[in-house]
């Protein structure tokens, strides 16, 4: 019996021997059970690009045995939750840039997972103010290893900070971190995979072709822990882990259509597998549910609409877009099982497609086929916010972050039209680090391009300056602007500040990232209202109707510092080397030198042959000087002088040679 | 007289230059001390004595304990105890020859009670009471009781249950009857028992065999302590990492109750072997987890076979995230305990010998799967069981994959195929018992304070540094191993073993390593190797020059006194 070895321990022994003994246990638990969702929502966007939107959600009730014994529910993420006492976090891997303007951003998509470029990480810990640093960077630590990422570059002071308004209120227990140069790659979502219960063996998850995904223009893989309480004990709360995976793909054109309207203005049709180069299979079993959705744009819905009612033959079939897409515009592949509709007049419409249980004939393969063209525009921001830098040269410079009204804001005005003073909020958080010295008495707000007091539209503001290689600057405010505003402008100045040499990274002439500042409208709700509330609300559905401020990132900015020269340590050893061996080479030639014996040796030399060189050297040194040769007569003056005319030609010709090399190396 | 200038000289040379360039290499040797002291890598003071001392006193007089022993005799009419006792000593020297190695009974005493139920006879060093008080109760009943009845009788009588006395005792009842068949057996607690009719002469080399072979040894053969030792982390925690994994949960889909499981089965283990480690149970179950070995139909035994040569395949690492807690630090050790669940198309699954057999447990332990994972650094890994379910037909009809709970007793036989592996090889010869026995735990806690100290004395005696207090630990687990206190020296032990390697990954021992020696030597190099050409090379010329002058100045004189 090689194979159950003989070393077999004395501690299996025990630990199996009782339970042998011991008593049997009952069957049956009554406790609440690990669920599992996924989920994902397919959009067009106005830009012929699709936007699909994986949501994976699991929920765990926080038990005694919460991070202990899982069934669903990853048990290293639970873990985690118990080590640091995390109420809330979210972590975000994000390659590219939210296009705001195109892909909108007054849409609970759009508002919770465009994400800055890197990574974001934000933490809410439930545990003494004294201890919340120390618990954030053994967090940053656990998920750096876990996500195989640089995240616990985030556990240095200068890179963490404590924003009071822009997050949910967490009354001082709260960290935000960016990290916004990482690099988002598939080693990333290997791990982030891993969470899920099926991985991406099957269900929606298996769509995910890893070089679909990363050829993509925008994509974001987030993870959103929250504690939901369903009731008033708070045993009975509940650990939700949401998993989602935000991309904006080019579809491939489909050629063959039979439509010859100009292919350039025509949306390109698409299906799952030409986005993906895969089929659904069938779901991931241990899901709950397993939903797809294609979303139609307001915007759109309008479009088609108008589009419809000009085109008579459809409207005398009295066809509308509820009647499973079999539209004036496009055309869907599958027939969906639930349309849902906004509540509102112009609205969104959702097409819901369950899937099924895996069947080898069967596969699920969403399309869209375009039939006329269709130009339509995403709701935008009621702000829209770029952020740039002002100034030149390496010692001093502005950020100015500039805001403008969109067809958002206007509706706002025309909606409250009758009360004449409306106005807005806007919450504005900038976090710049240490090296970017600001002076925040230089902020000055400009509203319509006119110079304005701050404390006539700056209700609240928070500021925390800066501490040299300590922590980072930051300054929240809260804006009141009025409903007609036009454009809003902050600029604030700041110095460029030195760091010590050990402290650059790799690549210092690339220059310094500042993340993101994000602006926050709590007035505005990005959430839908579908009319269908009575039926089983799935968990995208609920996120799609949550009520939540809108809230957008501006871009990363790239300061450009002055470097120092990083061979400075070796050129100075090197430099300092040079000039001790000279010093002493020379110093002690000078006191060993014996005029009289020296001319004594020479003139016994004098005949032979080998004093040719030393001949026509000394002729060339005489020419240079411009003297006559006198080569046979060596001078006594100037052999008895402790600097030698040619110890200086010497010690010249190698300095010429160094500067040359120098120079045209 | 004549001078030849190229071979003498009128005048002694003088010694000035030679001093001048002298002087420069001199100040140079003068000012190093002072650059040596200003480059020099801050060290703490360490106690290197007591270091040196702890671990060389470890080598030279290895860790014993003090144990006790006790024999028995109801009804036996030997004529002196003194004798006795020294008879049983030279038996249990013979069988057992390695009493000198560490965590064993170094100095150990037998007391001898000798009962012949008309006179009471007991050595000086027995606590034990004469006449045996409930000698004729076991002589009576010792017969007609179950085991465990006799042993909690005896547990009554001899009162050596846990901590103080830890006196073991074998008690040796006389039958009186040639014929009958002779019984030993060694109870759960601190004490066997004899029974029977025996000789005297061999009554005594049965006691000798069981004090020397069960209580000092734990009954195991193996020569090293590792093959006793409990993969403890260096922390002094153990995780138990339970997996279920679902091959194909399109299957059928399997799911435990681990918490109960838990609470039941497994805490009662946890407690009992607190002193030794810090155990922490976990659970979870895993889907889509495919074996990544091959396995072929077997048409006679109507299943699929999977051999044991491909166990290190067997595990999918890529797959299966068997992955460590976070709540585990970095150096406790995760056991991996895995039931796999085969799919429909695998169904059944059953591992094969490399001998051809099929195991009769479908299971496999720790060690083989050590040879799976030798070039990873863990030493213990684990185990696993496949379990195969009742039907292995798929319903094809039911849209859902049926899902199925592996009740507590299931688990529980999948556990005792291990557990009666483990106990064949552990030659359950005369005795056997099945629970976990106050014996066994003594014998597992003196090898954990054996391998403790010296990994601890080890880990130090290669870094010599750092920390009193796990000197301090150290030394309290030797003196409580000395006075017999089992559980408080294994605490100690590990204190002590976890603050050693503390020590090691503090942050003021890490700049050791990397900031060494050999380092400041290589950055400093350049800059003295440059300046020490001119400095030196003078000296060297102006010496030569000197001798050579001096010589001319010698040959001078010579030719002066001769003409």
């Amino acid at each position: 019996m090689a194979l159950l070895s003989r070393k077999g321990t004395l501690f299996l022994l025990f630990l199996f021997s009782i339970f042998l003994l011991s008593a049997s246990a009952s069957n049956g638990s009554g406790e609440e059970e690990e669920e599992f969702w996924e989920e994902l929502l397919l959009k067009p966007l106005p830009d012929r690009k699709v936007l699909s939107h994986f949501h994976f959600q699991n929920e765990a009730p926080l038990s005694d045995s919460f991070a202990r014994h899982h069934h669903l529910f990853p048990k290293s993420i639970a873990q985690l939750v118990k080590k640091f006492h995390i109420k809330a976090m979210e972590l975000s891997f994000t390659q590219g840039r939210w296009n705001y303007e195109r892909w909108g951003g007054f849409d609970p998509i759009s508002s919770h997972n465009a994400k800055p470029p890197g990574v974001e990480l934000w933490a809410v810990f439930d545990v003494p103010p004294h201890q919340v640093d120390a618990s954030w960077k053994d967090l940053t630590h656990a998920l750096s290893g876990l996500f195989c990422a640089s995240i616990n570059f985030l556990e240095s002071s200068t890179t963490y900070s404590a924003p009071k308004w822009t997050f949910q209120s967490a009354l001082g227990s709260l960290r935000y971190g960016t990290l916004p140069r990482e690099a988002v790659c598939t080693e990333n979502l290997t791990p982030w995979l891993k969470l899920l219960p099926c991985r991406d063996k099957a269900g929606l998850s298996a769509l995910m072709d890893r070089p679909s995904i990363y050829k993509s223009f925008y994509h974001s893989q987030r993870l959103h822990l929250t504690q939901a309480k369903t009731g008033a004990n708070p045993k009975n709360s509940r650990v939700v882990l949401e998993q989602t995976l935000t991309v904006v793909l080019q579809p491939n054109i489909l050629t063959g259509g039979t439509n010859y309207v100009s292919e350039a203005k025509m949306q390109p049709s698409w299906s799952l597998s030409s986005i993906f180069g895969r089929k659904i299979n069938g779901r991931c079993v241990l899901a709950k549910s397993s939903n797809v959705y294609l979303q139609v744009e307001r915007g759109l819905v309008t479009q088609l609409e108008n589009l419809q009612s000009s085109t008579a033959t459809f409207a005398a079939n009295g066809t509308n877009l509820d009647d499973f897409g079999r539209n004036v515009g496009f055309e869907l592949s599958v027939n969906p099982d639930r349309v849902l509709k906004e509540v509102e007049k112009s609205s969104s419409i959702l097409y819901e497609y369950p899937i099924k249980v895996h069947k080898d004939s069967e596969q699920f393969d969403l399309g869209i086929t375009w039939k006329h063209p269709v130009i339509w525009s995403t709701p935008h921001v009621p702000l829209y916010a770029s952020r740039f830098l002002m100034g030149s040269g390496n010692e001093r410079g502005a950020i100015a972050i500039c805001m403008k009204s969109t067809e958002s804001t206007q509706e706002l005005v025309a909606a409250n039209y009758v009360d004449q003073r409306c106005n807005f909020q806007v919450n504005v958080l900038q976090i710049v680090p240490w090296y970017i010295k600001v002076y925040y008495h230089t902020l000055q707000l400009f509203v319509d391009e006119k110079p304005q007091i701050l404390t006539d539209f700056v209700e609240r503001m928070h500021v925390s300056p800066s501490e040299d290689k300590v922590s980072p600057g930051l300054m929240e405010l809260v804006l009141k602007l009025p409903c007609e505003v036009k454009s809003a402008v902050l600029n604030i100045e700041f110095d460029k500040g030195f760091l010590h040499i050990d402290e650059y990274p790799p690549d210092a002439n690339q220059g310094f990232d500042i993340p993101s500042a994000i602006i926050s409208f709590p007035d505005f709700n990005a959430g839908l209202q579908f009319s269908d509330n009575s039926l089983s609300k799935t968990p995208m559905l609920s996120k799609l109707q949550e009520r939540s401020p809108v809230i957008s990132y501006t871009e990363v900015l790239l300061v450009p510092l002055t470097t120092p020269d990083f061979s400075m340590p070796y050129n100075v050893i090197t430099i300092t080397c040079t000039v001790f061996a000279l010093y002493f080479g020379s110093l002690l030639n000078a006191l060993r030198r014996r005029v009289g014996e020296e001319e004594r040796r020479l003139n016994d030399k004098g005949g032979k042959k080998d004093a040719l060189l030393n001949r026509v050297l000394g002729k060339l040194s005489s020419k240079f000087r411009g003297r006559s040769s006198v080569s046979s007569q060596p001078s006594s003056s100037s052999s008895s002088s402790l600097i030698s005319p040619k110890l200086i030609l010497r010690v010249l010709l190698v300095a010429g040679i160094a500067v040359a090399w120098q120079y045209y190396s | 007289m004549e001078l030849d200038p190229k071979t003498m000289r009128t005048t002694k040379p003088g010694i000035k230059p030679v001093i001048l360039t002298l002087i420069v290499p001199f100040s140079f040797i003068l000012g190093f001390p002072l650059l040596w002291k200003s480059v020099e890598i801050y060290r703490s003071p360490l106690p290197f004595c007591g270091i040196e001392a702890f671990s060389s006193q470890l080598d030279s007089k290895p860790l014993h304990f003090r144990c006790q022993f006790q024999a028995m005799f109801l009804g036996f009419n030997f004529t002196a105890s003194n004798d006795v006792a020294e008879a049983i000593i030279n038996k249990m020297s013979l069988l057992n020859p390695n009493s000198s190695q560490c965590g064993n009974c170094g100095a150990y005493e037998v007391s001898v009670v000798i009962d012949s139920g008309t006179s009471c006879m007991r050595t000086e060093n027995s606590k034990a009471q004469c006449p045996f008080k409930c000698g004729e109760e076991v002589a009576f009943f010792g017969g007609k009781l179950s085991d465990e009845n006799v042993d909690e009788l005896l547990r009554g009588c001899l009162g050596n249950v846990d901590g103080g006395g830890n006196v073991y005792s074998v008690v040796v009842v006389n039958g009186g009857d040639k014929e009958a068949e002779v019984r030993a057996v060694v109870g759960k607690y601190r004490h066997a028992w004899i029974l029977g009719g025996v000789l005297e002469e061999k009554a005594l080399s049965r006691v000798a065999e069981i004090f020397a072979k069960v209580f000092m040894n734990g009954r195991s053969e193996g020569d090293s302590i590792r093959a006793k030792f409990m993969p403890v982390g260096a922390d002094g925690r153990i995780v138990l990492s339970f997996s279920l994994l679902n091959a194909e949960p399109r299957d059928w889909i399997y799911d435990w109750n681990f918490r109960e499981i838990d609470e039941i089965l497994l805490q009662p283990v946890i407690q009992s072997l607190q002193p030794i480690a810090n155990i922490t149970v976990e659970s979870q179950v895993l889907y889509h987890t495919q074996k990544s070995s091959f396995s072929y139909w077997d048409e006679v035994l109507g299943s699929h076979i999977s051999s044991t040569k491909d166990l290190p395949f067997f595990v999918d690492s890529n797959e299966w995230h068997l992955d460590t807690s976070v709540a585990a630090g970095g150096r406790s050790k995760v056991l991996q305990l895995l039931v796999y669940i085969p799919s429909a198309k695998e169904c059944p699954l059953q591992l094969e010998l490399p001998n051809g057999d099929l195991s009769n447990t479908n299971g496999f332990i720790s060690r083989v799967i050590h040879l799976a994972f030798k070039f990873s650094l863990l030493n213990m890994w684990g185990g696993g069981v496949v379990w195969n379910p009742q039907s292995c037909i798929k319903d094809l009809e039911s849209k859902d994959p049926p899902r199925h709970m592996i009740s507590t007793q299931v688990f529980l036989s999948l556990m005792n195929c291990h557990c009666l592996v483990t106990r064949q090889l552990n030659e359950v010869s005369v005795f056997h018992r099945d629970s976990h026995n106050v014996w066994e735990l003594d014998v597992l806690s003196q090898n954990h304070v054996c391998l403790n100290l010296y990994s601890c004395a080890a880990t130090l005696g290669s870094l010599s540094r750092l920390v009193m207090i796990s000197l301090e630990a150290a030394k309290f687990a030797q003196s409580n191993a000395s006075a017999g206190i089992y559980d408080a020296s294994a605490v100690s032990s590990r204190q002590a073993r976890a603050l050693a390697e503390d020590s090691f990954f503090h942050p003021s021992v890490m700049s050791i390593s990397y900031y060494s020696y050999w380092h400041s030597v290589s950055i400093y190099a350049p800059y003295f190797l440059l300046v020490i050409k001119p400095v030196i090379l003078p000296v060297l010329s102006e010496w030569k020059r000197y001798k050579q002058e001096n010589m001319k100045f010698v040959a001078w004189k010579a030719k002066a006194k001769v003409t």
